[in-house]
């Protein structure tokens, strides 16, 4: 009998799944828009679990329900039917202050749009969320992290569109969130921008152990994922786990 | 300071030109209202103080001689405090430099010791002393009187006494709160060049009339919880078998009830005018704010979405709607500072206090914070609910692209003539109905705010007319120090000049209908006279029927009673006697209220025969100075007004003053239609930039994009106009109602020029306004408009 011996050479990135903390848990979580004939089914239930650090993509055509599911996770809508949880907080029965709570504290949220305020500067931005956190690290820290420490005193017009996106995902960081959402975040952006941006994410799923979603219809995307969930009309109809996590550069877009 | 509130400062900095045409609104409104509140605090505080120091009476009555022992008696009637009795009467007088004969209101002056109640102020000089210890006798003058006079101490006068011409020496320049404001008896409007106060020693003024140990003339106070009503019924008792004239209460005094017409006035106007101007302020609040949250729809998603709660996010919007209530509040105030202190100065052409300075009524101002920051609060408050509400992942999604029809009016055959840029007006209009509507309302108001300042103008206009050429068509009007037989107007028409001359009998009397009661002078006239006419509204000369009264409208409205009503009139003079008659028509008059009867019927009631008490002549310009010089060396004639000089003194202070009021209210007027007008191309132009931008990248120059906007914004003008001009005689109304009293009254007049120049100034302000916002369509940047659509 040999002594098990850890394979020095490759230790695994991080430790398996199931003994990380669970946080995201749904159990035939749907959300359906108006009713009776105008009805919309954007989610039909949907059964998984997320954990702590991940990073996952969420794959799927347009109008397959990505963003309300994000949505939900985010604590901006709240589910018609089913079971959504949060380190074992009901966020399905939630009120609107415990929402605003989980969202000011644990969340944070990036978007296609960037929406920043435009009469603000990037560090102003950032510093906005600052104001409201309990623990929030610096704006330049923050912005550092995303590679913009350079320009922090422009406004939002002075910025090009990956500036703005790296400014909105320090404004989502550094409050230090436990949950990363990212609705489409390189959507309307070329290429080499989206790199910065989707590395920015990438930088801080690693450094901070923060859970990473992010939205995106580009299947080649997916390959930076720890896991890839695929959603078709409002069904999760796959979990792929990555063996290996490419890293963002050598993405082939 | 916190970022939102940095966010606040930066988008209130982008959006200056609205927030501030808002806040001057706003600050119209509040000016007007802090203007008006400080003058009546300003007015009541001066009054008050100067009635309590100089101890106004609260019952007055003449009489016509009682010796001084019936003084007890007043003294003993319960609830009466202190009594004053003394002598009152009118001299003719012949003031150096005045070709007319005027006439002075002699008061006595206590025999011993000084004045208890109706304490004269001295402004320059000292009160008369009795002849024994100066050669002269002295008078002391009334400010009004003596200013355009330039009658100093030390000047001289003469003054007809009983029939004998003496001269005096002026001691002193007096005030009293007796006479805070001056007129002839019966009269609306001052008459400071022919008509003063003045008082004199007792002594002097009792022996001259032979009225030594009598009084005509008492004044009282009334002890605390007394009722004014018995002790003027028991003063009235006591002093009826000495020719007594009926007592009356301060509500009844010439100068009190003048000076509570004013405040009266000015209570209408510190409600009327910023109440309609604060909601156009509240309306533009809501506009502007209901615009700026859904162009922040995103950022609002966004805020929330990191965990902003609904307080904070609704607290920043309120923020921003309290920003401009602060802006306008301090522009308010600031601009109410500067016009009560001008405005303040126009009441000394008819009111004398010994000192009246504007006092900012400090409550308004905290009372006008609450009301506009409600007013806007109250503007914003759906808006921002709307946007709180909103759920942040709906408010992410951009809104719902705007479903468009064609307009209606593209149905009718000629709609194939219009342009696509018309066409693209007409579709918007009626997109946004309750948006379009508002838009036009607001520009109505805008027209209608404008129609009111003129209807002041106008109305001095036509009283200037109409009650000098209209009513009055007498050169002048000369009165009789008694009634005497209706032969002495022999004595009148044989003045030099005369071509013309009507007699009338005016006697003192009381209407009273119920419980309202009013003291004036009954007009005998002839039946359908020339010179002194009574007129309807129609306007028609009436015909003076042989039994009954005709009254002014006003008179009627405040008695309650209308035409084939009867009242009772209670004569005032000689033998004491009541008597009920009809009201048989309403005369239209704006000065004063008077009650009109036939000559001839009015001496049957009086049974003294044919009397009468002075005439209106009608006199050749050629001989005028010859007529006057006559005048002044009739004794019997005790008083003279001169219709050209009334209407100058209406023209100097009544017109003055309104003048001022109303190039107040019209250039608050326009600023309030610059700024609706302004503010409603901003907002559509924002509205729009998007819809805008793209026309343009499709190859629309700048004038075709240009006339979509301008097109929607005439549209809506050419609607709201007459909308406006309707609204507008409808404030003017109400207005005119708010501010008529029984003193001076405005008829409502609406001329075309009136209407004109509203429509003209709207008509301005929008082609401004399009011109503004032409320029900033230029500003568009056209890749950025469109880089945020998907
Ligand atoms: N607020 C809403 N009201 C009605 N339907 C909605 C609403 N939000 C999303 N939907 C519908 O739900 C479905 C899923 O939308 P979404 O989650 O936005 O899709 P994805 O992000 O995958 O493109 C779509 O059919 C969309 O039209
Ligand atoms: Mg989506």
């Amino acid at each position: 009998m040999t002594t098990a011996v850890e394979p020095i050479a490759s230790p695994p990135a991080q430790p398996p799944i199931e003994a990380r903390e669970r946080m995201f848990h749904a159990r035939g979580l749907a959300r359906i828009y108006g009713e009776g004939e105008a009805a919309v089914t954007a989610l039909a239930g949907v059964d998984f679990e997320m954990f702590a650090g991940e990073l996952i993509v969420l794959l799927g055509a347009s109008g397959s329900g990505k963003s309300t599911l994000l949505n939900q996770l985010g604590g901006l809508d709240s589910p018609t039917r089913g079971i959504l949880h949060y380190r074992g907080w009901d966020l399905g029965t939630a009120d609107e202050a415990g929402l605003t709570q989980f969202r000011r504290n644990a969340v944070g949220f990036v978007f296609q749009a960037y929406n920043l305020i435009p009469s603000l500067t990037a560090r102003e931005n950032v510093a906005l969320i600052a104001e409201i956190s309990r623990d929030p690290m610096s704006p330049e820290e923050a912005l550092h992290l995303v590679g913009l420490g350079e320009r922090m005193d422009h406004f939002p017009a002075q910025l090009s569109g990956g500036e703005q996106q790296r400014v909105a995902i320090a404004r989502a960081i550094a409050k230090r969130p436990e949950v990363l959402l990212c609705d489409e975040p390189t959507g309307a952006l070329d290429v080499r921008t989206g790199i910065t941006v989707l590395e920015a994410i990438e930088h801080i799923n690693r450094e901070l152990g923060t859970l990473a979603v992010i939205i995106t219809h580009n299947a080649i995307i997916a390959d930076m994922a720890g896991r890839v969930f695929t959603l078709s009309d409002g069904r999760l109809v796959g979990v792929r786990e990555n063996t290996s996590r490419a890293t963002v550069r050598s993405l082939a877009w | 300071m916190s970022l939102l509130d940095r966010k606040l400062l930066r988008d209130l900095r982008a959006l200056k030109s609205q927030a501030l045409a808002v806040a001057l609104v706003m600050a119209c409104g509040l000016a007007m209202m802090v203007t008006t509140r400080s003058l009546i605090l300003s007015l009541s505080t001066t009054r008050d103080n100067y009635y309590e120091r100089h101890r106004f009476a609260e019952v007055f009555a003449r009489l016509k001689r009682a010796p001084n022992s019936v003084r007890d008696e007043l003294v003993k009637i319960p609830g009466v405090a202190t009594v004053q009795t003394g002598i009152a009467i009118q001299v003719t007088l012949d003031v150096p430099g005045l070709m007319e004969p005027a006439v002075g209101m002699i008061n006595s002056l206590p025999e011993r010791g000084a004045p208890v109640l109706n304490i004269p102020y001295l402004r320059a000089g000292r009160l008369p002393q009795s002849q024994s210890r100066t050669t002269r006798g002295e008078l002391a003058v009334s400010e009004a009187f003596a200013e355009p006079h330039g009658l100093k101490p030390g000047a001289k006068l003469s003054a007809v006494l009983n029939g004998r011409k003496q001269e005096f020496l002026i001691s002193g320049v007096a005030l009293s709160p007796e006479f805070v404001f001056e007129a002839p008896p019966g009269a609306a409007l001052p008459d400071n060049k022919t008509y003063g106060v003045f008082w004199a020693p007792y002594k002097e003024l009792a022996t001259a009339f032979q009225l030594y140990g009598a009084f005509n003339n008492v004044a009282l106070t009334l002890a605390p919880g007394a009722s004014e009503g018995e002790v003027i019924a028991a003063v009235d008792r006591l002093l009826a078998p000495y020719g007594g004239r009926g007592a009356y209460g301060r509500t009844n005094h010439p100068s009190h009830r003048r000076v509570d017409d004013e405040i009266r006035v000015l209570q209408g106007l510190s409600v009327a005018f910023p109440l309609v101007f604060l909601s156009v302020a509240a309306f533009m609040v809501n506009s502007v704010m209901s615009r700026q949250i859904t162009l922040q729809r995103e950022q609002i998603a966004m805020l929330k979405a990191c965990g902003f709660s609904n307080r904070q996010v609704g607290a920043h919007y309120f923020k921003f709607s309290l920003a401009i209530v602060v802006g306008g509040v301090v522009f308010g105030a600031a601009g109410g500072v500067f016009l009560g202190g001008k405005l303040v100065e126009m009441y000394h052409l008819f009111f004398r206090f010994p000192q009246l300075d504007f006092m900012l009524d400090t409550r308004v101002l905290v009372a006008a914070t609450a009301v506009s920051s409600l007013a806007a609060f109250g503007g914003v408050a759906g808006a921002v609910r709307r946007a709180v509400n909103l759920p942040p992942a709906e408010a992410m999604r951009p809104e719902a692209p705007a479903s468009f029809r064609p307009a209606l009016l593209e149905n009718f055959r000629a709609a194939r003539w219009f342009s696509a840029s018309f066409r693209m007006a007409l579709r918007n209009i009626q997109r946004r109905p309750v948006r379009s509507g508002l838009t036009c309302l607001a520009l109505a108001l805008a027209t209608g705010i404008l129609i009111v300042p003129n209807t002041f103008r106008d109305g001095i206009a036509y009283v200037l007319d109409f009650q000098w050429d209209v009513v009055q068509r007498q050169t002048v009007t000369l009165s009789l120090v008694e009634p005497q037989q209706a032969r002495a107007i022999a004595d009148f028409r044989h003045l030099p000049g005369v071509v013309l001359a009507e007699p009338f009998r005016y006697v003192p009397v009381e209407l009273r209908a119920g419980p309202i009661m009013r003291r004036l002078m009954l007009q005998g006239l002839p039946e359908r006279g020339t010179l002194s006419r009574v007129i309807d509204a129609r306007p028609a000369q009436f015909t003076l029927p042989a039994r009954g009264v005709v009254i002014s409208a006003k008179l009627a409205e405040v008695l309650r009673v209308k035409p084939g009503d009867e009242v009772i009139a209670r004569v005032l003079e000689g033998e004491e006697r009541e008597i009920s008659v009809p009201i048989v028509g309403l005369a239209e008059d704006f000065a004063g209220v008077a009650a009109y009867m036939q000559l001839d019927a009015l001496n049957r009631l009086m049974r003294e025969g044919d009397r009468i008490t002075g005439a209106h002549l009608s006199v050749a310009a050629g001989q005028w100075e010859e007529f006057l010089r006559a005048v002044k060396n009739t004794p019997r004639a005790a008083g003279c007004m001169i219709k050209a000089s009334m209407r100058d003194g209406f023209r100097k202070t009544t017109a003055q003053s309104i003048g001022l009021l109303q190039k107040m209210y019209m250039m608050f007027a326009v600023i309030v239609a610059f700024g609706i007008i302004y503010n409603s191309a901003r907002i559509s132009l924002s509205e729009r930039a998007r819809e805008l931008a793209t026309l343009r990248v499709l190859g629309f120059t700048r004038g075709e994009v240009g006339a979509v906007l301008v097109g929607e914004l005439v549209l809506l003008t050419v609607v709201a106009l007459p909308v406006g001009l309707v609204i507008g005689s409808g404030f003017a109304r109400g207005i005119l109602t708010a501010v008529n009293t029984e003193t001076v009254r405005l008829p409502l007049v609406l001329t075309a020029a009136n209407y004109a120049f509203a429509v003209a100034v709207v008509a301005v302000a929008s082609a401004l306004s399009a011109l503004f916002a032409a320029r900033k369509l230029a500003d568009i940047d056209l890749v950025s408009a469109l880089k945020a659509l998907d």
